[in-house]
């Protein structure tokens, strides 16, 4: 058998083997989920609209006790009124 | 000659060059023979335009179905079972970054060849730069028995012709594996690689010289 004859039959074989089993699917969604926002995992949408309702309730209600706090006295105002008088 | 004829004589033809049907891909064989060209299916049309939409259960069901087909395809390119995996990783990922260009004109399992092939190459580009290649020995070579090989172990057979190939030229490599080793026709090979149909052909005449010269042991003849 020629180098030739030998190295077709060796390709003949080796046409025949069997890869080694692999399982990336899980790893390849994970670095594109990483690499392109638009590509979120299926398992965080439930999550990401409880987190934007619970945004849009938030914001409303610091606001809100932002102006609150302004407009009541402040807890202290007699107190620091007093002792500016005393100090006068 | 009439057409019928023709016909036969390219389903000869073809039962000659593959017995066992052409490789997958063989998209002018199909249509020499007038058949219909492969397509894609129904299902994969429907993930991929989900995938395309960021839905990544559509994308993981693709991957599962193919991520065999593209094992086999990178297990040519690389031995290293971590390396492999991470060349089947590297594949899904590109074909993901580039999914908006496969236009579901041919199946879904070509496209990713197609990429599989420039991932893989790409690798071998890499390898050949740092010069990280084992070397084959040629007394390896001789020790094969000469009868045994039609019987030997798929895997033996695969690992030794991994090695031999690795001491040509990454493009010398290419062409035979896809030829050789993966059973690609002319059409395939220029489809995957993106050469020219002559430009395959002329590859393949050149790396083939190259392979027979560094059996013939001419020392440096296969680096030219």
């Amino acid at each position: 058998m020629n180098d030739n004859s030998k190295f077709d039959a060796l390709i003949a074989r080796a046409r025949g083997e069997q890869p080694p089993r692999v399982d990336v699917a899980d790893r390849v969604i994970g670095i594109l989920s990483g690499q392109d926002a638009r590509f979120e995992p299926a398992w965080d949408r439930p999550l990401m609209w409880v987190a934007a309702l619970s945004s849009a309730v938030a914001i409303p209600a610091v606001v809100a006790a932002v102006l609150v706090y302004q407009v009541w006295t402040d807890p202290l105002f007699e107190l620091t009124k007093a002792i500016s008088w005393v100090m006068q | 000659m009439g057409s019928a004829t023709l016909l036969d004589l390219l389903r000869d033809l073809s039962s000659n060059v593959y017995p066992a049907g052409p490789p997958l891909g063989s998209l002018a064989w199909s249509l020499a023979l007038g058949e219909d060209p492969p397509m894609p299916t129904d299902l994969d049309i429907e993930e991929v335009h989900r995938s395309r939409q960021g839905d990544s259960d559509a994308y993981q069901c693709l991957i599962k179905r193919y991520q065999g087909h593209v094992s086999k395809i990178m297990w040519r390119f690389s031995r290293d079972r971590r390396v492999h995996e991470e060349l089947v990783q590297d594949v899904f990922v590109e074909a993901y970054m580039s999914i908006h260009s496969y236009r579901q004109k041919a199946p879904f399992s070509h496209w990713l060849a197609k990429i599989a092939t420039r991932v893989g190459y790409r690798y071998w580009r890499q390898q050949a730069r740092r010069r990280r290649t084992k070397t084959f020995s040629l007394e390896e070579w001789d020790q094969l028995p000469d009868e045994p090989v039609a019987t030997m172990d798929p895997s033996r057979a695969g690992e030794l012709v991994h090695r031999l190939l690795a001491q040509l030229r990454p493009r010398d490599r290419l062409v035979l594996t896809l030829r050789y080793l993966e059973g690609c026709d002319v059409t395939e090979t220029a489809r995957r690689t993106g050469w020219t149909k002559s430009m395959v052909k002329v590859q393949t005449m050149r790396a083939r010289n190259r392979l027979e010269k560094l059996l013939a042991r001419i020392p440096g003849e296969a680096e030219e």
